[in-house]
């Protein structure tokens, strides 16, 4: 029995550990924390930043893998969307496909100049798919 | 000792179509004023019509236009060894159908690749779930967090790609602008090796 239990926690712990060290290599790829540090001109305080992401996945596992009722008011998940949202649309917009692909098309149809209506077809698009799927498509 | 002559040749310059090209216009000459003012009038080369877009000048070709002109000159080079002449004709217009037709071909693919993406990682149960953590109530549309979440979605490609900031915040390139800037090095780097005859050697010299 005893046995059985450690390797049960053996099992969930090596579990836990491949897949935090490879959260953790998808962020770094992506260098969406240096860019929020480039943004705010914040970079002594990076060790916090780590710390929010370490305590952010343990509460998301946490709450994800238990059923918890928080019971709070409602207005709490305007904020938490919102962030959800910048979030990933951080992690979209750092996706290097999408980087590569602006130069190429810009000197392509020679607008160089215009790029950044590219950039706001991309952003429009991304609004205006998730707003279709939240509010149409998933009735479907 | 007073013939010397360094020679600096600019990275990349811009001419127009017939433009006669001197020394001056695509290389730094540091040296006796006299001697410099004189070969930095050497014209170098004429831009024809058939000429393509890109000529590549290399080191050793303005080398030997130097000494031709004066062979007791010592030349010093530094910086980069060859100059990519880019050939402007008149302004490329833009074509307002095909930018049209492109700016709908990312709208509608960033549209339905996010609506992809949702589907992927079951972001509605997830959205769900979290409803039912945060408020205690079943709602199968929790629109109260993925209306916020749509707008947040843009806001942070806005915030990476940092074109609203830019003045504000600081100086410092964004992700995109350092893109633009390897692509651009990447075709000089190409032109560099492929366009310039005086790196390739074929068999028989054709």
């Amino acid at each position: 029995m005893t046995i059985k239990i450690i390797f049960t926690v053996f099992v969930g712990f090596a579990g836990g550990l491949a897949v935090g060290a490879g959260f953790v290599a998808f962020l770094t790829v992506l260098k969406v924390i240096p860019r929020l540090t480039q943004l705010t001109k914040t970079m002594k305080m990076i060790q916090h930043y780590e710390w929010a992401i370490v305590l952010g996945v343990i509460t998301g596992a946490w709450l994800g893998l238990q059923n918890n009722i928080l019971s709070l008011n409602k207005a709490f998940l305007v904020p938490i969307g919102l962030a959800d949202g910048i979030f990933n649309g951080l992690l979209a917009a750092a996706l290097t496909e999408v980087l590569n692909v602006f130069p190429l098309i810009s000197k392509r149809i020679g607008i160089q100049e215009k790029i950044v209506y590219l950039i706001m077809a991309i952003v429009f698009g991304k609004i205006a798919g998730s707003l279709f799927q939240w509010i149409y498509f998933v009735d479907i | 000792m007073d013939n010397l002559v360094y020679v600096r040749m600019r990275h990349r310059v811009q001419v127009r179509s017939n433009q006669i090209v001197k020394i001056k216009d695509i290389a730094k000459l540091l040296g006796q004023p006299v001697l410099v003012k004189e070969l930095e009038e050497t014209v170098l080369l004429k831009v024809t019509n058939e000429d393509n877009n890109i000529i590549i000048v290399d080191l050793v070709q303005l080398v030997k236009e130097i000494l031709d002109q004066n062979a007791d000159i010592e030349i010093q080079a530094i910086g980069p060894s060859q100059t990519i002449i880019e050939v402007v004709y008149e302004k490329k217009k833009v074509s307002w159908p095909l930018f049209i037709a492109v700016w709908i071909l990312l709208f509608v693919g960033a549209a339905i690749t996010i609506m992809n993406f949702h589907v992927d990682v079951s972001m509605q149960t997830v959205h769900q779930k979290l409803f039912k953590i945060i408020t205690g109530k079943e709602d199968s549309k929790p629109l109260l967090i993925q209306i916020p979440y749509s707008f947040g979605l843009g806001l942070g490609m806005i915030l990476f790609f940092n074109h609203f900031f830019r003045k504000r915040f600081n100086e410092e390139p964004s992700p995109l602008e350092v893109e633009m800037f390897n692509y651009q090095q990447d075709l000089d780097q190409y032109v560099i090796m492929n366009e310039n005859k005086e790196s390739i050697k074929k068999i028989d010299d054709n």
